[in-house]
């Protein structure tokens, strides 16, 4: 067997193994943790499209996963309007809410972004916690939306987790598609350089700004889905839980963890750092409050320390030198 | 080189050390499942901004639940002990029901009770009712979550209604009995899912009996300063003062008011923050006769409170509060069903729930005579005292003035505040 | 009338303790460039200091500082030394590395639950002798504990400016926040610099807890409610800047104190954000911010 093949093999064995993970994971709270981790995936996929490429640290995108799902549910709850077309609809006013902050914004640095970013999410979160209704539409404040139970395929609703689960694969399979494509054709090139030496770029005459802005527009579009996904999960929302700033830390955290900018970063750092936090969360919050949150902090800081670029570097080179040794040692 | 080797070792110790505790603690929860028990799973908030109230309520179920093992376990189950199996909600709902189908699916609880904050419990109860696991709510007051026609779900704690309905009647019967006129009313309430609950409960009263409503004004309660709203209440300088706020902020208002020298006729709580033992503690004279509803109260005439109390502040430094006392109530409750279902079956379990009629035993220290569920899960006892904080020699005391049959002996209601 | 007034006195007032917390991240931000995001756990560890200081010795709040200054300063100092230093050391060739931010997040998560862990979740609030006094002028209310802390809040600004104007370390600071490379090349120990300049951040929030603690409560997490503002203060003052701070503090105060006399005070908080975001776009190094950093 040569290298390439080994290398294929393996890939299509772990796409086969998570497409078929339904079938034989049949308990489901399991489902569920792997369908939050997915969701996580997708989530940091979608976020490092301008976390990773464009050079800066959104934190407020928990903002996008909020417009996603309050328009998706509006709509559906007062207008009668299916969820699979209002998560299209929360995607595009995410996106053209992503560039009208991002105009100003991207062209920030560092921690100006950062905090700017910030205090848009936070702001939203403040504005829709004060906020019981919309013109005609009732948004509850504090409170947050229930959504009515009504099994079918139309109103994205089931009672099986399974479906969940492919629909969120499968946006994930897109989703990293869409970053593939992207490093792949001038966007990405561009980025790229501009993430790592804007004044170079411009130098060059690249229009970064511009780029960073069609990046965003895309990143929002994408994590409003999520939002839409999110609801109809789990059928109830509110501020806190969807607008909140712990929301996006975490998309961030993962992101870094996994390595930013890379295809397989945010992945594998959602595939190592979620069933860490939601295990020791269960495990080890009634021996000890707050150890969880302890170890997940150790965590961010030894990776930060250790492997800056993020744990899949040692799991890619580890990755590598393992298709050399199985393959060289037959032969 | 030398401080990076030492990360090094220190890195691995650190991992070792975690997979050590994980493996312990998991290998423990594994042991515990082959003894003859009945499992408890409790969704509560451990860590962020409800972890006090959490873990006053950890602590309150622990007691309840070594009172129950040392008297015998369950005896219709041969004696099955209680087990507590603790989960942290963080506040937030998607882990309050990630939680539960974990605690049900994995551990296999028999039971489930929480999750203190409403907004966690409406979603979890969901997942409860969806598995046919009975589930206990001790504290959260939103009316909706027992007004779903669910058949799992049974609640301790009075509803939010009836906690509005019950300061209104409180305040109409002052009005009646002293001779003094309230026209203007102002609500203040942390700005979450209780306080806004809470304030829809109020308008209408309001206007049924006739109040002008000056401010309502909703706060975060996280605020850093609570200064502007104090001077609110000055500026509309309304005869009685109702409130809503959670611990922290409870006492920041209380002391900013009388720093601001805020003057109400009646200033009148909603348990939560201001039951809370660390306001008495912290308010001390500034909050003296104010008003505070609330389920139960130390002062209650009822055999075994002063134990349980002194049993339970020896532990912990503090008493008991209306909270705790729900939770620990609860799993008196839990065990009565247990030993008339004298079978683990979640459905006999149920059964034996909705027939609840417990009524003495040392677990019923509440302020009213017996737990028992109406059609919806609803206790239908649950009642509700109005205290007055008094000084009593040094320190701040709840004292239980209203209704008349719970009223504390030899106090008079100093209406209105001076 | 009057109640505008007491809001623009009170708004003043709180808005300069604000103003002080974000001080020493300003300061931190100045010269490693980097939003230490441990800054709220750092007032934390701050008001947990004070508040044992003064019910262990029974001593008064301020006389308090004396002990939980150095005590923060070497805290900042160590948790530099020991965690950040690391990561800024490989990263050394980037001008404002994301890796430290995420540390510093770290560092948060740990410091707040750990302190969960040994103190528990209850609020503590201590009664000491200024707490609840107030002088009165006329019918203006001035909380004694507020106004003590508008006065520490000068005190501290001016001691800092005095401080890196004319004190060698000071100048070593000054220069390593100017162009790191260029310093370390004079013959200036960066690492040091950054050990003392967090330090000196961290000591700052020593003196915030001190400030605070006559009227404000203690718990695990309340570093959280002042660490977003005094995120939004620094970047509305210009990151780096002393009088941009103490200013984007009093203007984030006088905000939360006068919005509040025309709307709902939760709304408030919304302000804060808008006026944030429309600093930005218009100015975006903030109000005292040197073009530089943006």
């Amino acid at each position: 067997m040569t290298r390439d093949t080994l290398d294929r093999t393996l890939k299509i064995l772990a796409v086969l193994t998570v497409f078929t993970l339904p079938l034989w994971v049949t308990n489901p709270s399991y489902l569920q943790i792997l369908i939050l981790l997915f969701w996580y995936a997708y989530l940091t996929t979608s976020w490092n499209l301008v976390g990773g490429w464009a050079g800066v640290l959104p934190l407020g995108h928990s903002a996008y996963i909020g417009i996603g799902a309050y328009t998706s549910t509006i709509l559906a709850v007062n207008y009668g309007i299916s969820p699979w077309f209002g998560m299209i609809a929360g995607g595009v006013i995410a996106a053209i809410v992503g560039v009208i902050i991002g105009v100003p914004t991207l062209k920030l640095r560092g921690a100006y972004f950062a905090l700017s970013t910030m205090a848009f999410g936070e702001g939203l979160r403040v504005f829709v916690e004060n906020t019981d209704r919309l013109g005609s539409c009732v948004l509850n404040g504090p409170r947050g939306i229930c959504i009515p139970l009504s099994n079918s395929f139309w109103n994205f609703q089931f009672m099986d987790k399974a479906p969940y689960y492919y629909i969120i694969l499968i946006m994930l399979a897109i989703a990293l598609f869409i970053t593939w494509h992207m490093s792949r054709i001038r966007i990405g090139y561009y980025l790229n350089a501009g993430g790592e030496e804007p004044e170079a770029a411009q130098a060059l005459g690249v229009n970064v700004a511009k780029y960073k802005v069609i990046a965003m527009a895309i990143s929002c579009f994408m994590t409003a889905l999520a939002g839409t996904f999110y609801a109809q999960l789990a059928l109830y929302f509110y501020p806190k839980a969807i607008l909140g700033l712990d929301l996006s830390f975490e998309i961030a955290f993962i992101a870094l963890i996994g390595g930013r900018g890379t295809l397989a970063g945010p992945v594998l750092g959602a595939l190592i750092l979620r069933p860490v936090s939601e295990f020791s969360r269960i495990y080890l919050s009634s021996v000890l409050p707050g150890l969880h949150l302890v170890i997940y902090g150790l965590i961010l800081i030894l990776v930060m320390i250790f492997q800056p670029r993020g744990i899949q570097e040692p799991l890619t080179r580890f990755y590598k030198w393992f298709l050399d040794k199985v393959t060289v040692s037959r032969g | 080189m030398k401080r990076t080797s030492l990360w090094r070792n220190g890195f691995f110790g650190v991992a070792a050390l975690l997979f050590a505790v994980v493996m312990a603690v998991s290998a423990g929860t594994a042991i515990a499942a082959k003894e003859n028990v009945v499992k408890i799973g409790n969704i509560i908030p451990l860590s962020g901004p409800s972890a006090s109230v959490g873990v006053q309520n950890q602590y309150a179920c622990d007691l309840a639940t070594e009172m129950i093992n040392n008297a015998g376990g369950i005896k219709s189950l041969g004696g099955a002990k209680l087990v507590n199996i603790y989960v942290d909600s963080k506040s937030d709902p998607t882990v309050g029901v990630s939680s539960a189908e974990q605690l049900i699916n994995n551990d296999k609880v028999n039971i489930l009770s929480g999750c203190w904050n409403s907004a966690v419990t409406y979603p979890t109860t969901q997942v409860a009712e969806k598995y046919g696991i009975p589930f206990i709510v001790p504290v959260s007051v939103r009316n909706t979550i027992t007004e779903r026609g669910f058949k799992y779900i049974f609640r301790i704690a009075a509803k939010d209604a009836w906690w509005a309905r019950d300061q209104f009647k409180f305040l109409d019967d002052m009005q009646k009995s002293r001779n003094v006129s309230l026209k203007t009313i102002a609500f203040v309430y942390e700005n979450g899912d209780w306080g806004v609950g809470m304030a829809e409960q109020w308008k209408p009263l309001a206007a049924q009996y006739g109040y002008k409503i000056v401010l309502d004004e909703p706060y975060p309660s996280t605020s850093s300063d609570l200064t502007p709203v104090a001077l609110k209440i000055k500026k509309a300088n309304p005869d009685v003062l109702l409130l809503t706020s959670n611990a922290s902020d409870a006492i920041l208002l209380n002391n900013t008011m009388a720093e601001m020298k805020v003057k109400v006729k009646a200033i009148v709580g909603t348990g939560g923050g201001h039951a809370d033992p660390m306001f008495r503690k912290n308010c001390g004279k500034n909050a003296e006769y104010m008003f505070d509803v609330v389920e139960w109260e130390t002062d209650l005439g009822k055999a075994g409170i002063p134990e349980v109390n002194a049993e339970f502040k020896k532990r912990h430094g503090y008493d008991l509060a209306g909270e705790s006392v729900d939770a620990f109530a609860s799993v008196f409750v839990i065990a009565d069903a247990l030993e008339r279902a004298a079978s683990l079956d979640p459905k006999k379990i149920r059964d034996a729930l909705a027939k609840t009629k417990l009524c003495s035993g040392p677990g019923m220290i509440v302020s009213y005579d017996c737990v028992e569920f109406d059609e919806t899960g609803q206790n239908k006892n649950a009642g509700i005292v109005m205290v007055q904080y008094r000084m009593i020699g040094d320190s701040l005391e709840r004292v239980s003035v209203w209704p008349e049959s719970a009223a504390r002996k030899g106090f008079k209601t100093v209406f209105p505040m001076p | 009338m009057d109640t505008i007034l007491q809001g623009i006195v009170n708004g003043t007032l709180i808005g300069s303790i604000y103003g002080l917390a974000a001080l020493g991240l300003t300061l931190i931000f100045g010269v490693i460039k980097v939003i230490n995001f441990a800054h709220g756990s750092c007032l934390m560890v701050g008001m947990y200091a004070a508040y044992w200081a003064v019910k262990l010795l029974g001593i008064h709040p301020y006389l308090a500082m004396v002990i939980v200054v150095p005590a923060l300063f070497f805290f900042g100092y160590l948790m530099q030394d020991i965690v950040i230093k690391p990561v800024l050391k490989a990263q050394s060739d980037v001008r404002e590395p994301t890796e430290v931010i995420i540390v510093t997040t770290g560092v948060w998560y740990i410091l707040d639950n750990v302190t969960l862990m040994i103190f528990g979740a209850e609020y503590r609030v201590i009664q000491t002798s200024i707490s609840g006094k107030i002088f009165e002028l006329g019918d203006l209310i001035i909380s004694k504990p507020k106004f003590y802390g508008f006065i520490a809040t000068i005190v501290v600004s001016l001691a800092l400016v005095w401080f890196l104007k004319y004190t060698k370390m000071g100048k070593s600071i000054r220069a390593a926040s100017l162009d790191r490379e260029a310093a370390s090349l004079m013959g200036i120990n960066q690492y040091r610099v950054y050990n003392i300049a967090f330090g000196i951040g961290t000591a700052i929030m020593g003196v915030v807890g001190c400030a605070l603690i006559p009227f404000y409560y203690v718990f695990p997490t309340v570093g959280v409610i002042f660490d977003v503002k005094c995120f939004i203060i620094v970047v509305l003052g210009g990151l780096g800047s002393i009088p941009g701070a103490l200013i984007g503090g009093v203007i984030v105060g006088l905000i939360e104190s006068m919005g509040a006399q025309f709307m709902t005070s939760t709304w408030t908080e919304l302000i804060v954000y808008v006026v944030f975001l429309a600093v930005l776009f218009v100015k975006p190094a903030g109000l005292f911010g040197s073009k530089l950093d943006w």
